[in-house]
């Protein structure tokens, strides 16, 4: 009896509300990712640990860091479990993944962008297992990016 | 398109960057597979369905750095990384991600911009 109430609370609250504030969330980061992203332009973004176009005036070459950790929700941890059984590609994980990599490299803009540098080259991206997803089926499914490169100035102030 | 993980390419030389590209995937094997792997874990040995699920993630993700590339006009890819994470239990992410270029002849500065480095060495997603 009691297992029974947890599947349908499981069935008719969790899964419809992390369905719902999922959604919303997702929506509202892309948004947000979109605007940052776009007052962002013309910035040069390699992974060259030369310095593509670099001006001879440009300031001393600074290195940055981003780091972003996001979760996802109830509903897509479901759905990547039915997924699971059948095989094949999981959308909902790979616009997670895209999700917290866009927000890293852009925290590196921004930082970049602040103290006045028009470029970022030799960019790495390493991610962290925080959740300990592999570890647990039960566990809940985190996304971890650390994101590093080196600012500098390009000559003609765009790539 | 030109595939490397190197910063430059002998013989060509880099007319313009045009920035970062990335593919990424996250796949999955059927539980029937999951189930094999767990056995196969007992007795030791190569997981043939893992191994393939590899194959596969990474080849889509090349293809989906590729098209990132192609549309930026650029004809090669090159200082290509890859990385791996796993998501849950028996899913696995691939993301390649480079850097895409606008390669050139060496000594042929003042040829045609649009030089397609002819019949290059074939990238090496088929060298398994």
């Amino acid at each position: 009896m009691g297992d029974l109430i947890v599947f349908l609370l499981r069935l008719f609250v969790l899964i419809p509300f992390g369905f719902i504030c999922g959604r919303f969330s997702e929506k509202k980061h892309l948004r947000s990712l979109e605007e940052r992203e776009s007052a962002i332009s013309g910035f040069l973004v390699t992974d060259l640990k030369t310095f593509p176009k670099i001006s001879s005036t440009s300031k001393t070459p600074e290195m940055l860091i981003g780091e972003v950790t996001i979760a996802t929700d109830y509903f897509k941890t479901f759905a990547g479990s039915l997924k699971n059984f059948f095989g094949g590609e999981m959308r909902g994980f790979e616009s997670l993944k895209t999700r917290a990599r866009r927000e890293a490299i852009l925290r590196i803009l921004e930082q970049a962008k602040a103290k006045g540098f028009n470029a970022v080259c030799n960019l790495r991206q390493e991610t962290a297992d925080i959740g300990g997803s592999t570890l647990s089926k039960k566990s809940a499914i985190t996304v971890s990016i650390l994101a590093s490169a080196t600012a500098y100035s390009t000559a003609d102030g765009n790539g | 398109m030109f595939v490397v993980n190197t910063e430059t390419v002998p013989g060509f030389e880099v007319a313009e960057a045009k920035g970062i590209v990335q593919g990424n995937t996250v796949r999955a094997k059927h539980a029937g597979r999951d189930i094999a792997a767990g056995f196969k874990n007992l007795v030791g040995g190569e997981l043939k369905g893992y191994t393939e699920l590899l194959t596969e993630s990474r080849r889509e993700a090349m293809e989906r750095m590729m098209a990132q590339a192609r549309e930026l006009g650029a004809n090669a890819v090159v200082n290509v990384r890859f990385s791996t994470s796993a998501v849950t239990a028996g899913a696995a992410e691939l993301y390649a991600y480079g850097t895409a270029v606008v390669l050139e002849k060496n000594g042929e500065e003042t040829a045609d911009s649009q030089v397609a480095p002819p019949e290059l060495p074939v990238s090496s997603s088929d060298s398994e």
